[in-house]
């Protein structure tokens, strides 16, 4: 990420410079204002949902539900932390329910979890899933289709979602694949 | 569909009720959680986003789509998809507006445009999601998840368009 960024950010700097200088700040605040903009509907979707997922806690739902979940977790993630599971858990969940919004402080939760064990295979395996987008019903899509008065706006539907699944289960066979050949390699050298 | 939700809140705060939780304050607590998790994410946001932002109005964005048509054209996808394709993995609001215009341009129901829907639809916001996911976590190991996703998702553009072609 760090190369990316100072490339992207030389690289346009220095292209500004001859076609319109004056655009440069203007796009770096417009890019801290929509940081801004974000920051506020995340923090409204994680009051709602962190509220209440902290009720849940607090009343022993959701250790009852990653009860459930957990041995599976565990087993595919290989971690050994039951929270790190358990927000595993309940972010796929939430996922597949297509509760995406939802979905996102389970999984940077999560995220930390396996992190702070120094489980990396688990925390990226998450990442994978979360990046390759689980998204069942493309609704925005549906809805601006029917908006540009498209004969059948659901049209769309079965190859997003035959494509998901197809990226998705490759995407997660490769890195499985490619963290066998790191460590096999790294296992040599040493 | 639509209860799901209203039914996951009676469903929680009833049996939270039931067990002679203070769900009030269990909320509030919840919710100051979420508060401190969203400030700690803000300095990674804004810096992304600027980097998005640079990206598209420096016209690298432009000539990389532009470059990039004849190899997306030999891939089977429609070489006015270039653009699309690129702009999504950073930003959804832009690639957004791109949809919006192809779907304007070329009429919803073309095969230009159910490509367009179904890239859109089977991809994610990959730079956003891993600034997301990855904030205030060990640097070490990042790069090979981040590569097998950029994969998949040029997987996906490819699939999308085959399968606009076939369904």
């Amino acid at each position: 990420m760090n190369a990316i960024f100072t490339a992207v950010f030389i690289a346009s700097a220095i292209l500004l410079c001859f076609a319109d200088p004056n655009a440069f700040l203007p796009a770096l605040l417009d890019g801290a204002e929509q940081a801004a903009t974000t920051f506020l509907t995340l923090f409204c979707i994680y009051t709602v949902w962190m509220g209440l997922s902290r009720v849940a806690a607090d009343s022993g739902i959701n250790g009852a539900i990653a009860k459930k979940m957990q041995p599976l977790c565990f087993k595919f993630f290989r971690t050994k932390s039951a929270l790190g599971a358990q927000y595993a858990a309940m972010n796929i969940t939430c996922n597949v329910l297509g509760l995406g919004g939802a979905a996102t402080p389970f999984g940077i939760k999560a995220m930390k979890q396996f992190d702070g064990e120094g489980n990396l295979f688990g925390r990226n395996l998450l990442f994978i899933l979360n990046a390759t987008s689980v998204q069942i019903i493309p609704s925005t899509v549906i809805a601006l289709r029917a908006s540009f008065s498209s004969a059948s706006p659901a049209d769309v539907f079965a190859p997003a979602l035959i494509t998901t699944a197809i990226c998705t289960g490759t995407a997660v066979a490769l890195y499985f694949f490619t963290d066998k050949i790191c460590r096999s390699l790294s296992r040599r050298s040493s | 569909m639509s209860l799901i939700i209203p039914s996951v809140f009676i469903i929680v705060i009833t049996i939270a009720a039931a067990r002679k939780v203070n769900v009030f304050s269990s909320f509030c607590a919840g919710a100051e959680e979420g508060l401190k998790f969203t400030l700690s994410l803000v300095p990674v946001l804004a810096a992304v986003f600027m980097m998005c932002k640079l990206f598209e109005i420096s016209g690298i964005a432009d000539a990389l789509a532009a470059a990039l048509s004849p190899a997306m054209r030999a891939l089977g996808v429609p070489g006015e998809l270039a653009k699309l394709a690129l702009i999504k993995p950073f930003s959804g609001s832009g690639s957004l507006s791109l949809l919006t215009e192809v779907l304007e341009k070329y009429g919803a129901d073309s095969y230009v445009s159910r490509c367009a829907c179904t890239i859109y639809a089977s991809s994610e916001t990959v730079f956003y999601v891993f600034a997301l996911y990855f904030a205030g976590t060990d640097k070490k190991g990042r790069a090979l998840p981040l590569a097998v996703v950029l994969l998949s998702t040029i997987l996906s553009t490819c699939l999308s368009c085959m399968l606009c072609r076939v369904l």
